[in-house]
């Protein structure tokens, strides 16, 4: 940088080239969304749109007896009623687990399980053809918890699956039982978590486009994998997926909602076709909570060994989630609970068994920290519980299980980097803890935590042969540049870091550039925006396709100049002879580049080395990460013991992510996982009565507002990923699990309490606090007594 | 959450005139702010054929202070009543009380009137057509079961106004006005508990006015609202109180309850504190006097038993701190 910095000023007239990433980026989009210019799916023009609507199950689990349409379809004004008679062709994300239909066939599984679906002139049309479907229903035996579900002689939701368990996980590694023999001490802890949902703030919408001439269907989505989208429709629908394209608008968060193809878009489709014109299909926020998609309600037990030292010497764990009634990603979340057990801390040896059970409650999906969110919870607050009773602190136990990178762990996952002990160091004395901790007045508490995620999964879930992440470069005449990738920027600003890794290789300021994101007519395949792939696996490529432009500019400059390419430098807005004072500009050297070729495209792809692809055991394709991103959080917070209220008063966090390519997208990353985790801590639960989700609406799903936002500081430790672009790794989910427990510690400490599981929400703190009063009488009366 | 119904929608220029329109039709209904109303008319909570806009009537957003009492007009804004001058040095408690409603951009477009006859709540209540109809309904909408209470025979859904017991504690009157005139009356009078129906209103009728007598020297007032998030939130359990201690005894002690009965409760018993220290004996009394007459019900999310258990320590505490506050005066006065 300080080379082109100080060659810049050679030439008269020639822009200062500078180094577009590392630098505090406002993303590209944000002032489209802040001006309110920006539109998402339900602000698309559609005028001639026919409004859609879905008919859901009024019951959790029953067989559809009859459906009768005929009264809707002859009301004026009904342009299309489809059932799931119009589609007989199962989905889900999972090439080996699909047995969701867009409306349900035969059965219904959960309240709110779409059942029937119209298309009318107007929404007052679709709405009245909705009363008069009439479905004749044989209801079951509903089963809303995983325990009530896996009871002998439970029906089953899906006749190929015995005692309703979706997957069975059954890993060891390592010699556990020799680990627990080894041990000081050997714990053993249950806890409890309620199901929590993404609450993102763009409810659902799909806008589908028919063109009955050409037999062409366009849909544009609210998803954050418009690729699954794409073959997903084309595959329910029986299309040629060249008939069918997928458009991403501005999408309003999505934290895992979105990350596989959702029924409601499939019904578009089907609708649009049925109606052989354009339907617009928005759900209302409770039908949004119904789609639901996120972490499931999850039992945990779990068992440490550990020596005097606050070494690991064995875990043993348990597992049982709520999944939800059909498949959707949940083998992966019951995998991703047990193998992320590994990567965080050095463990000998590990002992995991989980169960992924159907349930009658809305499909369960991959939220934020897929899988790891509640395990680590659990993990971290039984090694506080364990230390303790060695008299070690939260620090030192930490500090004596951390592993040096590279590293291998017992389940064949290689780390390249990991700062963790930057990140703990950094917490521990930022927030004073050395002279805070166990000092503080009583109601007010410390706590500490770690967490980690992975950079992307290794293994694709969709196993095509094509790389992991293609990137397209695109130069016309007018000096421009335009990035062309299916990355789906959702708000974490995926589309800015991209502009940014090539604005940095090519030299040339943002402006430059223009992003084109999630349009399959014109962008490459992708697989889209989840498991934290984008920044290192589309980064990689978008940096490769940045190289090879630069490559092509450089070799045009060089002929221009008529020196060999290794005597041409880059200085972005200038091409120069290294050693002279020869150069040409940067849109000479575009007009050169294109004479005969005419516009260039460059192609970038990336793929995951095959020795970071992991083991050969079942499930080994679900942990392993080109890199692993690190993070340590302290929280501070008071407790009113008189109302269980907590409040959040600071919070600290470290974040190993590599370079960070935006620090301001990083900080406001972390910023997003804090508020999600204390969401999670403090009070979002989901809650069914009599099947009926008791909390489908942000009054009664309470996330933080931001009145209860503490202050937080965020610190980006120094670290370099060599698999990641630019030195670059992942930076949104990496921090948030360890929000959750640390924040549980706080309140320990707080109150003396420890509460088995989360929320904290006021009503179990308050039970928890006369909980400790009355033993304490309890045992003051015995001791009396004595 | 769906598109509106279709109604009508009247700008009566007088109480008068929309007294007549309010009794005119059965199915007609008041709109003020419609922060609360449009929120419920769009979960289908009726289907009123027009609702009668206050906005075009002039002096209901008046704010009158003298010697004796603040009179507001029904249609003051929470977001005045908090940040008026003239509120905030005769009536602290009160704005403060405003300030603990929904959020800012709500407090900008709901009213007094409209906070003193918010709709009772339930979870059974406050869900969408879909919902409802899959459950059967409920006695407080188109059913006949309360399912907070099934084998009850009434409605438990409850009042949830964080105004109301404060203005109790302060004996405020309201004004009444419908087609058969104007009657004034204490502000009590305008609740009964039974959260299918709890106010008193007779068709045609509304409130226009609220006078709050301005609190005797040395009282201490304040409301305390407990619910999960500081924001947004409707009351858990809300507790409004007034202290005057003489001489270190308690003098004379109001205490009023919101969110969990179907109305807001103003305590009987209170007279009986009366002479006693600010100890924690009397904290123990008052915190018994909230147990035994706040009835929360199973119509949150949140267990009534917690609502129970807060809205005592709540009051507790209050009691001691506004002593401590009262205490404080005197000694800085004298």
């Amino acid at each position: 940088m300080n080379e082109i910095a100080s060659c810049a000023s050679h030439g008269e007239g020639i822009p200062a080239p500078t180094h577009a990433a590392g630098r505090r980026q406002p993303l590209i989009d944000g002032i489209e969304k802040v001006t309110g210019r920006a539109r998402y799916t339900t602000d698309l023009p559609a005028t001639q749109a026919l409004t859609g609507a879905i008919l859901s199950s009024p019951h959790a689990h029953a067989e559809i007896v009859s459906i009768d349409v005929s009264r809707a379809r002859a009301l004026p004004g009904v342009r299309a009623v489809i059932t799931g008679e119009d589609c007989d062709v199962p989905f889900g994300i999972l090439p080996i687990a699909r047995n969701e239909y867009p409306l349900a066939r035969g059965k219904v599984l959960y309240w709110g399980e779409a059942v029937a679906a119209v298309a009318a002139e107007d929404e007052q049309t679709a709405r009245a053809a909705l009363d008069l479907i009439e479905v004749e229903y044989r209801t079951l035996p509903v089963y809303i918890s995983a325990a009530e579900a896996r009871a002998p002689g439970a029906v089953l939701l899906h006749a190929n699956k015995p005692g309703n368990v979706e997957r069975e996980v059954n890993n060891t590694f390592g010699d556990v039982d020799a680990g627990i023999a080894a041990a000081d001490l050997v714990r053993e802890e249950s806890f409890h978590y309620a199901e929590v949902a993404h609450a993102q703030i763009e409810p659902d919408c799909t806008l589908a486009e028919f063109d009955p001439e050409s037999g062409r269907l366009t849909v544009q989505s609210v998803s954050q994998v418009p690729y699954y989208v794409h073959l997903t429709i084309s595959e329910c629908l029986k299309m040629d997926p060249a008939d069918v394209r997928v458009i991403k608008p501005f999408i309003g968060g999505g934290f895992g909602h979105r990350t596989e193809t959702l029924p409601f878009e499939i019904t578009a489709a089907l609708l649009a076709r049925a109606a052989r014109g354009t339907v617009k299909l928005q759900l209302s926020r409770a039908e949004t909570f119904t789609i639901h998609r996120a972490r499931p309600e999850t039992d945990i037990r779990l068992k440490i060994g550990m020596k005097k030292s606050g070494e690991i010497t064995a875990v043993d764990a348990e597992v049982v989630q709520r999944g939800g009634a059909s498949a959707g990603y949940g083998i992966i979340t019951i995998l991703y609970a047990g193998a992320l057990l590994h990567t965080l801390y050095r463990m000998p040896a590990v002992r995991y068994r989980g169960f992924r059970v159907y349930t009658n409650t809305p499909p369960c999906g991959p939220m934020r920290g897929h899988g790891g969110v509640d395990m680590r919870h659990a993990f971290e607050s039984l090694m506080d519980m364990m230390a303790e009773t060695f008299g070690l602190d939260a620090f030192a136990v930490r500090r004596a299980n951390l592993f040096v990178a590279p590293y291998q762990s017992v389940n064949e996952l290689k780390v390249s980097t990991c700062e963790l002990a930057a990140c703990l160091d950094w917490v521990e004395q930022a927030s004073g803890w050395r002279s805070r901790k166990g000092k503080l007045p009583r109601g007010r508490g410390l706590g500490v935590a770690c967490s980690h995620f992975i950079s992307g999964a290794a293994k694709p879930v969709h196993w095509t042969g094509e790389p992991h992440a293609t990137v397209n470069l695109r130069l016309d005449f007018d000096g421009s540049i335009t990035l062309l990738t299916g990355a789906a920027d959702i708000g974490q600003g995926s589309s800015t870091l991209l502009a940014q890794i090539a604005a940095e290789v090519l030299g040339l300021e943002l402006a430059r550039f223009r992003v084109i994101a999630g349009d399959s007519a014109l962008t490459p395949k992708d697989n889209g925006s989840y498991s934290s792939r984008v920044s290192l696996m589309v980064g990689n490529a978008a940096l490769a396709a940045a190289e090879d432009l630069k490559r092509q500019l450089v070799a045009a400059a060089a002929k221009r100049l008529e020196v060999g390419v290794e005597d041409i430098e880059c200085l972005g807005e200038a091409y120069r002879v290294i050693g002279t004072d020869r150069m040409v500009s940067y849109r000479d050297v575009v007009k050169s580049a294109l004479e005969v070729t005419g516009p260039l495209t460059t192609r970038g792809t990336y793929t995951v080395p095959l020795d970071m692809q992991g083991g050969k055991y079942r499930g080994a394709g679900v942990g392993p990460s080109p890199a692993y991103s690190y993070a340590a959080s302290v929280v501070e917070v008071s407790v009113d013991e008189d109302t269980g209220q907590i409040k959040v008063e600071k919070l600290w966090v470290a974040q190993d992510c590599g370079v960070a390519i935006n620090p301001l997208a990083v900080e406001g990353q972390v910023q997003g996982s804090v508020w999600m985790g204390m969401g999670q801590a403090l009070c979002e639960e989901t809650e069914f009565v009599n099947g009926r989700p008791l909390r489908g609406n942000l009054l009664d799903y309470r996330v933080p507002t931001i009145v209860e936002s503490p202050p937080i500081e965020v610190k980006i430790v120094a670290s370099y990923e060599p698999n990641g672009p630019l030195g670059a790794k992942e930076a949104s989910e990496s921090s948030l699990g360890s929000i959750p427990p640390a924040l549980a510690a706080a309140v320990a400490e707080a109150i003396g309490v420890r509460l088995p599981g989360l929320p904290l929400s006021p009503d179990r703190v308050l039970a928890a606090l006369h909980a400790r009063r009355r033993e304490e009488r309890l045992k003051s009366a015995l001791a009396g007594a004595r | 959450m769906t598109r509106l119904c279709e109604f009508s929608l009247r700008h009566p220029e007088t109480i008068e005139e929309a007294a007549r329109l309010l009794a005119a039709e059965p199915e007609v209904r008041v709109i003020a702010g419609g922060t609360a109303l449009l929120t419920n008319l769009r979960l289908g909570l009726g289907k009123p054929a027009s609702l009668v806009s206050l906005e075009h009537i002039p002096g209901l957003d008046k704010i009158e202070v003298s010697a004796q009492e603040v009179r507001f007009g029904a249609g003051v804004t929470l977001a005045r009543l908090a940040t008026v001058p003239a509120v905030r040095a005769s009536l602290p408690a009160l704005a403060q009380a405003a300030l603990t409603v929904a959020g800012p951009s709500h407090r900008s477009a709901a009213t007094l009137g409209g906070n003193l006859c918010l709709d009772t709540r339930c979870v059974y209540y406050n869900q969408n057509e879909v919902w409802r109809r899959s459950n059967g309904y409920c006695l407080k909408h188109g059913g006949e079961v309360c399912h907070v209470a099934p084998q009850g025979k009434r409605c438990h859904a409850a009042y949830s106004g964080d105004l109301a017991p404060l203005l109790l504690v302060l004996q405020a009157e309201i004004t009444v006005t419908g087609t058969g005139g104007v009657r004034r009356m204490p502000l009590g009078q305008l609740y009964h508990d039974d959260g299918a129906q709890h106010l008193t209103l007779a068709r045609g009728e509304l409130v226009t006015e609220v006078s709050v007598p301005l609190p005797a020297p040395g009282m201490q007032l304040a409301y305390r609202k407990a619910r999960v998030r500081d924001a947004i939130d409707f009351p858990l359990a809300g507790v409004a109180m007034g202290l005057r201690m003489d001489a270190g005894r308690v003098a004379e002690l109001h205490l009023a309850l919101t969110g969990t009965n179907s109305q807001p409760v103003l305590l009987t018993g209170t007279a009986e504190l009366r002479g006693a220290a600010a100890d924690a004996a009397l904290a123990e009394r008052v915190g018994k006097l909230v147990q035994r007459q706040a009835s929360p019900q199973r119509t949150t999310v949140t267990t009534s038993n917690y609502r129970r258990q807060v809205a005592t320590a709540l009051a507790r505490r209050l009691v001691l701190e506004l002593a401590a506050a009262g205490a404080g005066q005197s000694r800085g006065t004298a």
